[in-house]
């Protein structure tokens, strides 16, 4: 199942119709969040982030206090997929992560 | 508490465990596999898989991600554990220690099940506000808050040795 998620960003080119306008999603990005856990360690969630996302330890380290002091951080954002891919491996780690539309 | 964790090479880190500590690790992976496999409805189920989704409107999407990615997710919690168990039985003592030494995927698969572990415990001690550590012994819950202290020590050590080098 795994590969269902790969991160090729290539998709198949075709022409739309009129009728597929009309129910196409609007391009608006997501963005995923991480909230405050009372169980995780401080240490554990910088090293996830920087794991996952190539973060360097700074920018680890500020999300991780922001997830720390204010309940929350949004953490990457982007497609729909690409949210929902990083959601995924974050729940693989067990941090607590959720996503939504960016409004 | 008698582990250390020390980084021995590029893809190696060793682990030395008291004998003690080693019977308490012994025991914990086949409980945390028999809730992942047998209890979906368990509170620790939903901490260990929560919903991708919170808005309303998008509860199909939500229905949609976990069918698709829920046993994925499963599976891989259960590998991790899977390793501990395999290379806590591939451990040898000498001289009332305990030592073994983990691949980097074995030692990342260790602080997996570590964190799982943590997260299972505090549910099931509803721990609600940030845990520091420190335990009450008036408290009921005493033993198992030590435990929970005892694998965040652990997973502490592990961090470091797999940031290190």
């Amino acid at each position: 199942m795994r590969h269902h998620w790969g991160m090729s960003t290539t998709a198949p080119v075709r022409e739309r119709t009129e009728e597929e306008e009309e129910v196409v999603e609007p391009d608006v990005p997501w963005v995923v969040i991480v909230w405050n856990d009372p169980v995780n360690l401080m240490s554990y969630v910088v090293y996830v982030l920087q794991k996952l996302f190539g973060y360097s330890r700074e920018k680890a380290t500020k999300l991780m206090l922001d997830v720390h002091h204010r309940g929350k951080a949004v953490v990457s954002s982007g497609p729909r997929e690409k949210a929902e891919f990083d959601v995924y491996r974050l729940h693989g780690a067990g941090l607590w992560a959720t996503m939504q539309k960016d409004r | 508490m008698a582990a250390t964790f020390k980084r021995v090479g590029r893809d190696r880190v060793r682990v030395r465990l008291g004998l003690d500590e080693v019977a308490v690790l012994r025991g914990l992976p086949e409980q945390l596999r028999a809730v992942l496999t047998e209890a979906e409805d368990d509170p620790v189920n939903r901490r260990l898989f929560p919903p991708a989704y919170l808005e309303p409107d998008d509860a199909e999407r939500d229905a949609e991600y976990r069918r698709l990615m829920h046993d994925d997710l499963v599976q891989a919690k259960l590998a991790n554990l899977e390793v501990v168990t395999d290379t806590l039985a591939r451990g040898s003592p000498t001289m009332r220690r305990w030592t073994v030494d983990l691949s980097e995927a074995e030692a990342t698969a260790w602080l997996g099940v570590l964190n799982d572990l943590r997260l299972a415990l505090g549910v099931r001690l509803e721990i609600t506000e940030d845990f520091d550590g420190q335990v009450d012994d008036a408290d009921p819950r005493a033993p198992a808050m030590h435990l929970l202290s005892y694998l965040g020590w652990l997973e502490e050590h592990l961090l470091e040795a797999l940031s290190s080098g």
